[in-house]
């Protein structure tokens, strides 16, 4: 029964909707170019404006059911001498949005207007379509509410079940006792033979095994190989975290972030650029994008459940758009974690030295999860070090070679000159 | 008969050798090198700092961190404050009242789009025609298979070759200094704050490159 209403509730959805599209081609298209209106919407509208969507702007879809053609022709020309003028339908949008004013588009044509209204109306009949066809939109909706039904009525036979079920046990081990008790000692004397029976078997077995000399002789090379090599491997490996993943709060992809879309890691670790550490970055630099990025598309129109955990962290509200005052810091694992006794800085060896950040941390921009490349050993930097020559075009040699050529000179030179009163000489 | 039992037994022997050491290589070359755990540790207290690191968890402060908020109303020393808030009139009054503080010079310059490239690229376009990297069609290949990625809304192109308009009025390439500076500073619909990012000189000289692509 579920089946079949539900199916017909997707055909006559579906039939609706392609009647929709078809009255609305119809309507427009001998007037309007929707392609024209699609080449002006992705050039002057997609920055505040989505269909489906509130972006800085209101979500499109439904706008000629709520505002008349003349209307939207006026406000989209300019909304400025709209709201000047004191329309109340002006007035009232440009409070809810923030007092944004929304860009004259004097440039614009009644026609090009109208070609741009067009392809709003095709773009909402295609996503009514999209909506209508996986089962979703009422169809969706009834079936689930079926499926709250038959989850509850299965629950109860389950029940029912389970104290059927007791009941029946109970009264199979009070028989079984009770034949226990009549033939005890027919059981002792069969438990005994078992035992024997047993025994014998695993005897056997030792002692096959045992006379074939070779095949102990390989299982305990094996065994004595295998030790040896994972030993030898974990006592060299004793305080060395290469290849260290741990699992992060957020499943955040260098691949997609670094990788596919091409963001230079400055932007969000800039201070590896600027100081010792190459910081991890607040949530608000990942909320430049995610802002706006939701991945809705891959979870059914939801926002990404990852971007939520962001959302949490930063205790942003997506449907005002607003921050509250409750954030709670994101618990990123750290990866590289240099003892305490070894000094690194890394805005010495990316700006002076000029090294690329995969020299050392690897092809980060193909690692969905990161791991630690390196092995961050003493003798993994010694061996960098003897090989790399120093980019000598550096003011700090000019000095250098000026303290050397006074020395040479034979001029007096203190400790002040070449930094000696730096505070960090003696209070670091 | 007997030498040649003992060279049967010696190849057997060694077969047998082989065998091992081949199983011991294959079963202790599994895995792809990445583990989730730290492994073993020695002397642990050497490895830990004394002091706190910024990211560390700290039981001493109330919200249970070690990087706190400077008390409000201080400035770091050298601190520059920006003296406008977030408002259309302070966006207007920004660009009639400040002058790029930097001279055109080559090395600013050169800075100035090293910046916009890293910060701004991504979405403006390395050219600034609101072009960038995300705001194209793109998919990614991973565990979960191949997918299409979001697109980022283009934002309006600098250049006065195109004569794209800005949200706030007036036409991009006509942006003073002023406004830039103040649209990065706070941000501007889609776009976040990038005071975070940029230190008060950087910025100037993304102003400073963002001016020469609107002569575009």
């Amino acid at each position: 029964m579920r089946n079949i209403s539900s199916v017909l509730g997707r055909l006559a959805k579906s039939i609706s909707v392609s009647l929709v599209l078809l009255f609305a081609v119809t309507l427009t298209s001998h007037a309007q170019d929707v392609k024209e209106g699609a080449a002006l919407f992705k050039a002057n509208c997609t920055a505040c404006h989505k269909i489906d969507k509130k972006l800085t702007g209101p979500a499109l879809a439904g706008m000629s059911e709520r505002h008349s053609e003349e209307w939207l022709i006026t406000w989209i020309r300019n909304s400025k001498a709209m709201v000047d003028a004191g329309d109340p339908t002006a007035v009232a949008l440009f409070d809810e949005y923030n007092k944004l004013l929304m860009p004259a588009f004097t440039q614009f044509s009644d026609d090009q207007i109208k070609n741009i209204i067009a392809y709003v109306k095709d773009e909402e009949a295609k996503l009514a379509q999209a909506a209508a066809a996986p089962a979703g939109g009422a169809a969706g909706g009834g079936a689930s509410s079926d499926a709250n039904t038959f989850m509850l009525v299965g629950m109860a036979a389950l029940l029912l079940l389970a104290i059927g079920v007791i009941v029946v046990l109970n009264r199979v081990t009070r028989t079984l006792e009770k034949v226990i008790a009549n033939n005890q000692a027919a059981i002792e004397a069969a438990q005994a033979r078992n035992e024997e029976h047993e025994g014998g078997d695993k005897v056997k077995f030792a002692q096959k095994f045992l006379k074939n000399k070779k095949l102990v002789g390989f299982t305990a090379l094996l065994l004595v190989a295998l030790l040896a090599v994972l030993g030898w491997q974990g006592m060299w490996n004793i305080g060395v975290h290469q290849g260290y993943k741990p699992v992060q709060p957020i499943k955040f992809s260098h691949q997609i972030h670094a990788g596919v879309n091409q963001i230079e890691c400055q932007y969000c670790h800039g201070g590896a650029f600027k100081s010792k550490n190459a910081s991890i970055p607040s949530a608000n630099v990942c909320m430049n994008c995610h802002n706006t990025i939701t991945a809705a598309d891959h979870y059914n129109g939801e926002t990404s459940p990852e971007i939520l955990k962001l959302y949490r962290a930063v205790d942003f509200d997506p449907d005002t758009r607003t921050y509250g005052d409750n954030p709670r810091p994101i618990e990123w694992v750290r990866i590289h974690n240099l003892p305490d006794f070894a000094y690194f800085n890394h805005s010495q060896h990316v700006v002076v030295a000029g090294v690329e950040c995969q020299t050392c941390h690897g092809p980060i921009e193909t690692m969905e999860e990161v791991y630690q490349y390196s092995p961050l050993t003493m003798k993994w930097c010694v061996d960098c070090h003897k090989e790399t020559e120093v980019n000598a075009d550096n003011k700090y040699y000019d000095q250098l070679i000026e303290a050397h050529e006074k020395l040479k000179k034979g001029e007096k030179m203190t400790a002040a000159m070449i930094g000696g009163l730096e505070c960090g000489k003696c209070h670091y | 008969m007997k030498e040649n039992m003992l060279v049967m037994n010696k190849k057997n022997f060694l077969g047998t050798v082989c065998v091992a050491v081949v199983l011991t290589a294959v079963v202790t070359a599994c895995g792809d090198g990445t583990t989730r755990s730290r492994g073993w540790e020695f002397s642990r207290n050497m490895y830990d700092p004394i002091a706190y690191n910024p990211d560390q968890p700290n039981d001493n402060f109330k919200n249970k961190q070690t990087a706190q908020l400077p008390p409000s109303g201080t400035n770091p020393i050298g601190f520059e404050r920006f003296e406008y808030a977030n408002t259309m009139e302070d966006y207007e009054r920004a660009g009639a009242e400040l002058q790029n503080p930097l001279a055109v010079t080559k090395e600013n310059l050169a800075e100035g789009e090293h910046l916009f490239l890293v910060n701004c690229a991504v979405c403006h376009g390395k050219e600034g025609k609101g072009d960038g990297s995300i705001t194209k069609d793109r998919s990614v290949t991973d565990s979960r298979g191949t997918r299409q990625l979001e697109n980022f809304p283009p934002p309006p192109s600098y250049a006065r070759s195109t004569g794209a308009n800005s949200s706030r009025g007036g036409a991009m390439a006509d942006l003073s200094a002023g406004k830039i500076y103040h649209t990065i500073y706070y941000g501007l619909n889609t776009m976040g704050s990038h005071a975070s990012q940029l230190n008060p000189e950087e910025r100037w000289k993304v102003v400073m490159y963002v001016q020469e692509l609107q002569k575009k």
